[in-house]
């Protein structure tokens, strides 16, 4: 139940949103009983609960749902189910014994420092988001300059506005729904820029979002220069060439009191790095096997903090897989290693996990490097399959059958996106 | 006879197909470029009388955060959004709030339009 710990567990889950709440259903599946999530904040459910506007779930549960509502179904099970969370607490550090138990070391504001000894861990702290440091906008820094989610949070949850005059830089989904949201809470939009020639956030998003409210896209385009003295007074914006330089002669001055940046998110690895989990420079989370493990034994990652998904109803169902093998490793199974490393190839920016196994059916998740239109998923010698429509925000997801590795000889197992001329070839 | 094509984006879902809407006359003949019947829905609405579905906030008391997220059940005429949204702004609520509660049955008379919470939010 919420707010007690006990000295032991089976599974201890750090982070308490979507993917630390179906990695505790997940053990759950497994049978292990003794389970805690480690949640930061006042409450489990994390950015769902700021993610007030509909789209979630039409995967998983096949209905549309709000973040929040989406949030609570899982709270509710996980109440239901006797799991223990403690919130306000933070996870200082993890140690192993010298019997394979962890300790989890945990700041609870009323219990101090405490150890918390279990079975297996499993990782779910989820990313945040990049600021303007992390992209280097030229100008002077004053108030007024913030990331898209943590204006969010102010917006949904607290009800302050960020401004009154807002621009946006980046065309996520998270900017282009901000949008929408600060319109109808009564700020004036001026517009939203985008350096890529086309949006990173979902087609439908541009409609609702920019178009229902004639908010301007301006693709190609980024922010130059930040003005103002103690509050933000303009922004100059200007256009970027094919190799994203700025067009100096073509920028212009647009008048803000706000700039809101949505320009990517990281995952939050601070405490795997700690640990010496090893990361993977391009997801910048952790490398996984097909059990979702990392490479401590006992130690599993998912969600957003392994790498950034754009579907929750993904992150739930990666979680719920890392959770029923966290539960049983929890109950002693221990698996084969892995036999065979998968390697992005051509046109794959990343694919998680890192290994598969021949025993088992795997999803595995994978990037594009570029917009590709229609493009051949191939898998090796094993398979091939044509996609319609790939878009690196978009995130690709693969079922692989354990009959089709059977006859897979080899240790490295290679996929690539091969972009396909026209719709002909992709008939051939 | 005139034949006319009007391109749309179906958001029905993320997948947003794109979809072209012929009519002859103003009469609609044919919907094409949907993967699902939803598609053909969507853009014989969203030309003849489009509609959207929006979340906002409302105030609330005794509660851990000083707003709850509520929705709406049944989309409302897309030149009517900000009328509804004001409506929806002079509702205060006061925890405990259960999700779903209904706070506003048919919002701005249009039938089926319910303003419901998001979320539970206890007292504290």
């Amino acid at each position: 139940m919420l707010g007690r710990m006990n000295k032991s567990y089976d599974c201890v889950i750090i982070g308490g949103g979507p993917a630390g709440m179906a990695a505790a259903m997940g053990a759950m599946d497994t049978g292990v009983s003794d389970i805690l999530v480690v949640e930061r904040d006042p409450e489990p459910g994390g950015i769902l609960r700021q993610c007030i506007h509909s789209g979630f779930g039409l995967h998983y549960f096949k209905e549309e749902l709000t973040g929040p509502e989406y949030a609570e179904r899982f709270l509710e099970k996980m109440i239901d189910n006797d799991v223990d969370v403690v919130s306000n607490s933070y996870v200082s550090g993890i140690s192993i014994d010298s019997d394979g138990s962890k300790q989890v070391r945990i700041l609870h504001p009323k219990a101090g420092l405490s150890s918390i000894r279990c079975k297996s861990v499993v990782l779910a702290m989820g990313c945040r988001e990049r600021t303007r440091g992390a992209i280097r906008i030229p100008g002077s820094r004053p108030a007024g300059v913030l990331s898209a989610g943590l204006a969010q949070k102010f917006v949904n949850m607290n009800g302050y506005l960020p401004g009154k005059k807002i621009a946006i830089l980046g065309s996520g989904d998270i900017g282009l729904i901000m949008a929408r949201r600060l319109v109808l809470e009564g700020c004036e939009v001026v517009g939203v820029f985008e350096m890529m020639p086309y949006s990173n956030g979902l087609t439908r998003n541009v409609v609702q979002c920019l178009d229902d409210f004639n908010i301007p896209l301006h693709l190609s385009t980024t922010v130059a220069r930040v003005h103002g003295r103690d509050r933000v007074s303009h922004i100059t914006v200007a256009p970027v060439d094919e190799k994203f330089n700025i067009i100096k002669e073509k920028a212009w001055d647009v008048d803000c009191d706000t700039l809101l940046l949505s320009v990517g998110l990281i995952p939050e690895n601070e405490l795997s790095e700690k640990i010496g989990v090893a990361l993977d420079v391009i997801t910048s989370g952790p490398r996984v096997s097909s059990s979702m493990e990392t490479t401590m034994s006992g130690v599993f990652a998912c969600g957003n903090v392994l790498h950034v998904h754009d579907l929750v109803d993904f992150v739930t169902e990666e979680a719920l897989s890392a959770g029923r093998y966290a539960g049983e490793y929890a109950r002693g199974t221990r698996r084969p290693a892995d036999s065979i490393e998968l390697v992005p190839g051509q046109n794959v920016r990343y694919c998680v996990p890192h290994t598969l196994s021949p025993e088992r059916e795997h999803t595995v998740y994978m990037r594009a490097t570029q917009r590709m239109q229609p493009c051949l998923l191939r898998v090796g010698n094993l398979l091939e399959k044509k996609l319609r429509f790939v878009v690196p925000a978009e995130m690709i997801n693969l079922k692989i059958k354990p009959d089709l590795l059977d006859k897979f000889r080899g240790e490295h197992l290679t996929i690539d996106l091969i972009p396909l001329d026209d719709d002909k070839k992709m008939e051939a | 006879m005139t034949e006319e094509n009007t391109n749309f984006v179906c958001i029905s879902c993320p997948m947003g197909c794109p979809l072209v809407l012929v009519t002859e006359d103003g009469e609609i003949k044919e919907v094409s470029g949907q993967q699902c019947n939803r598609g053909a829905k969507y853009a014989k609405q969203e030309y003849s009388d489009p509609k959207r579905t929006f979340s906002t906030i409302i105030t609330i008391e005794g509660a851990l955060y000083n707003k709850l997220p509520v929705k709406l059940t049944a989309p409302v005429p897309k030149d009517r959004i900000f009328d509804a949204c004001k409506e929806i702004h002079k509702m205060k609520a006061v925890a405990p709030v259960k999700v779903g509660h209904v706070f506003i049955e048919g919002l701005l008379g249009l039938d089926g339009v319910n303003v419901v919470a998001c979320r539970s939010m206890k007292k504290v």
